[in-house]
């Protein structure tokens, strides 16, 4: 059962409150994601959950930019198919969305628009008046949204004035926009119904993670859809962030920094990860403890730079040459990926081993609104030797295969080559025998410690199981207990802990192959089904419904 | 382990060719490194990376062309530490070259020791960076096609803010340089003339070419000096005080 673009995808009927999706498109430079997370900031200060999904071409200026907003009284990992509202900034964009827009559409008259239901509104007339640059539109498809969505323009205004310095023009060009369409019945009545709620993004929730857990050195070579948690990092006070020469040279300054007992971490995409694993061998080798973020993105090789894919999981999984241990997650919403990853910079502290946290673009760079980032994750420490006299024992061979940490300036030696309890290079065969055995002991109680976190997570019930990971988890959630099945979302894929599952088993992922499956299918020696799709885009709750229903 | 216990094991396994340029090298460090407070050292891979092993001091003995960034995140993460990085000709100017050139432009406050012989020894004879146009190995048995680099031109140009040359067969000399490296904030960079017994054996000829240059000069100076081949000037090259990267970074 693989990916066709199905002519017909029946629209998801709304079965709860409000459930309201918002697409706005335009060039790049048209500030289309800005307005997108901006849209989601209002609607979250009234206390509703959105989803903004991102879309954007690798480039600068023009071509084909997305947000997609959708907005619920309950919680929602997932952006729909169909817009219930579409927002058209270049005429040139109308037809990539044609078929998806089920209702309004408001546009600027600088075109004409003859499709279905429009609202003309002179937006670059707007701009022109106030000798604002063309990026201001977005204030006035803010002032149009927030009347048209039955919500009052002051908390219009209280968002503006929260979100920048300098507000007035935005202000005033959202009240343009709002009195242009005074005259429109609301076409909804979104009132406040509840506390405030946060927008991030799961690169955000990713870095506050690693903050969470003690991170204190961070280095990143650019690539999209990793970015932005540098981005991030760079603007805290406690936290080192830097941008070396290449994505080898920053896993080994944090390699480097966790030698000298500083917690560190990096972050990349696939093509960058390939550079470090070279680095991910060494820290395994000589016991330094690294977390290193993978947000994978279409490939092979450069792929569609912008776009999602779930395509990276049998690199990830044995990243370099040798055996090893290796704990590797994949978080599924973003307040997951918040306590995912402070939970692998810990475990990768515990273990003194690499620790992978792998996401894809559609979790990295989509917003969802939380009740904050509050969950109960601290930086779990460990015993650390502080003094030391002579050389420090620091392979010493245990029975769980873990060592006693210390640092420099104590007489620390670390090593690539094979070595003994004390640091020494050998090639004693018994020594590499045994100090072999002790890292590859760590798997155990690596295995047993995960068992007693969440390795996955089970939702509904159902003979039959939908297995997910990933952001993939989002649009099946929406349609798994409508369609009677059970749902699990892999968390941890290394060690993978599969339960027990009778009945059919089909896995959702964006790839090929069905890289999840196949170990699926391995764990319960039986055959699995398969909907996969490496197109570059997420699925939609709407098209999965319908390849569900076509089994 | 106790220190005396470590000195007599490290005694026993050094395995270096009888002859090597690398002792005069460790016996140099050794002195150098009494003077100072908290060194830790890195090293990659060939011959000079044993050198980790051989050092009763807090090392990591890491991967290939890799020493300059994993040196620059100690000193980010403990900038009470005195970092320093032996490396290879190979190991730094052939794979990870970018490493060298990056951590002398942003003059991070480390120490880069270049363990320069020409050749790959460790994996029995083949060219590197600086083998000489001509020069026969077994991977370039009609000799090799391409000109060396220059290190110290290298090193001038990216950034370095001290540049130095030292000879392992001259180990007071050498110590020297390597004590006023250390003790530099700032890249500093110092390139050991290293003979080879086994697959590059310069001993003879830089007996007769080598000497010795007094003090630092400007910078271009000390880049003409560094093309000068007839005789091969060894000493402090140039010596610059400026901010370092940790400085900045750190808000030291």
């Amino acid at each position: 059962m693989q990916f066709q673009k199905s002519a017909k995808i029946n629209y998801l009927k709304l079965t709860h409150n409000m459930d309201f999706c918002i697409a706005i498109s335009g060039a790049a430079g048209d500030g289309v994601r800005r307005g997108g997370l901006l849209v989601a900031k209002l609607l979250s200060s009234l206390g509703y959950n959105t989803f903004v999904y991102q879309e954007y071409q690798s480039l600068i200026r023009g071509g084909h930019n997305a947000s997609v907003i959708r907005f619920s009284d309950r919680k929602i990992h997932s952006h729909r198919y169909y817009y219930d509202l579409f927002v058209c900034l270049e005429d040139y964009v109308l037809d990539l969305h044609k078929d998806r827009i089920k209702g309004l559409i408001i546009h600027d008259s600088k075109f004409e628009c003859s499709n279905g239901n429009t609202i003309p509104i002179p937006m670059t007339e707007f701009i022109k008046e106030e000798h604002k640059p063309i990026i201001y539109r977005n204030a006035i498809v803010l002032g149009v949204l927030c009347r048209l969505l039955g919500i009052r323009f002051e908390v219009l205004e209280e968002l503006f004035r929260k979100e920048y310095d300098d507000a007035e023009s935005d202000i005033l060009l959202a009240e343009e926009g709002y009195d242009y369409v005074k005259e429109i019945e609301p076409i909804l009545k979104v009132e406040k119904i509840g506390d405030a709620k946060e927008v991030y993004s799961g690169n955000d929730a990713i870095a506050i993670g690693m903050m969470r857990a003690g991170l204190r050195n961070y280095y990143a070579y650019p690539m999209t859809p990793a970015s932005s948690i540098l981005h991030f990092l760079a603007k805290q006070e406690d936290v080192i962030a830097v941008q070396p020469e290449s994505e080898i040279a920053a896993i080994m300054m944090a390699l480097g920094s966790a030698f000298a007992g500083k917690r560190a971490a990096v972050a990349t995409s696939g093509g960058g990860f390939a550079l470090m694993t070279e680095s991910i061998s060494l820290a395994a080798m000589a016991e330094i403890p690294v977390l290193v973020v993978e947000a994978q993105r279409s490939s092979p090789s450069t792929g569609m730079a912008t776009y999602t894919a779930q395509q990276d999981l049998d690199f990830v999984i044995h990243p370099a040459h040798g055996e090893f241990p290796l704990i590797l997650a994949s978080p599924i919403t973003v307040e997951d990926a918040f306590s995912m990853t402070a939970e692998l910079l810990n475990l990768a502290w515990k273990y003194q081993t690499p620790a992978i946290l792998l996401t894809d673009k559609h979790l990295s760079e989509s917003y969802e609104s939380i009740d904050g980032l509050n969950g109960s994750v601290t930086e779990e420490k460990i015993e650390v030797v502080e003094r030391c006299e002579g050389i420090f024992k620091r392979y010493e061979v245990t029975n769980t295969g873990i060592s006693k940490i210390a640092f420099p300036p104590n007489i620390v030696k670390a090593n690539s080559n094979e070595h003994d309890e004390f640091g020494f290079t050998t090639d004693n065969p018994q020594i590499a025998t045994e100090m072999y055995a002790k890292r590859m002991r760590k798997e155990v109680a690596i295995k047993e410690d995960i068992q007693k976190r969440e390795p996955y997570k089970v939702f509904n019930h159902g003979k039959d199981c939908i297995i997910t990971w990933g952001s993939t988890f989002g649009a099946v959630k929406d349609v798994a207990e409508e369609l009677g099945y059970k749902l699990i979302a892999m968390r941890y894929l290394r060690p993978l802990i599969v339960p027990e599952i009778k009945g059919r088993v089909i896995v959702v992922e964006c790839n090929y192959s069905g890289l999840l499956a196949n170990k699926i299918e391995n764990k319960l020696s039986r055959e699995v089904e398969r909907i996969n799709r490496w197109d570059g885009r997420p699925f939609t709750p709407e098209e999965l419904r319908e390849r569900l229903r076509g089994d | 382990m106790e220190l005396e216990e470590a000195k007599e094991k490290i005694k026993k396994t050094i395995t270096w060719c009888p002859g090597c340029g690398n002792f005069g090298i460790l016996r140099a460090f050794e002195k150098a490194a009494s003077k100072m407070e908290k060194v830790v050292v890195s090293s990659g891979i060939g011959c000079h990376g044993k050198i980790s092993d051989y050092l009763i001091l807090p090392s990591c003995h890491v991967i290939h062309g890799r020493v300059p960034p994993f040196l620059t995140g100690i000193k980010l993460a403990n900038p009470d530490l005195t970092v320093v990085g032996f490396v290879g000709d190979g190991d730094a100017l052939n794979e990870g070259i970018e490493h060298l050139v990056h951590a002398a432009k942003r003059n991070s406050d480390i120490t880069i020791f270049l363990h320069n012989n020409g050749v790959f020894g460790l994996t029995t004879g083949q060219i590197t960076a600086t083998s000489p146009k001509g020069f026969r190995s077994k991977s370039t048995p009609k000799g090799n096609p391409e000109e060396p680099l220059n290190p110290i031109a290298l090193m001038l140009v990216s950034g370095a803010t001290f540049v130095a040359r030292g000879y392992a067969g001259k180990v007071e000399h050498l110590s020297n340089i390597m004590y006023e490296a250390m003790k530099h904030k700032g890249f500093s960079f110092v390139e050991i003339l290293q003979p080879c017994v086994s697959f590059n054996n310069t001993w003879k000829f830089y007996r007769k070419v080598v000497y010795e240059v007094d003090g630092a000069r400007d910078f271009e100076e000390a880049l003409k000096l560094s093309y000068q081949t007839n005789k091969i000037p060894i000493g402090v090259f140039y010596k610059v005080e400026k901010e370092s990267y940790e400085e900045v970074l750190l808000n030291l």
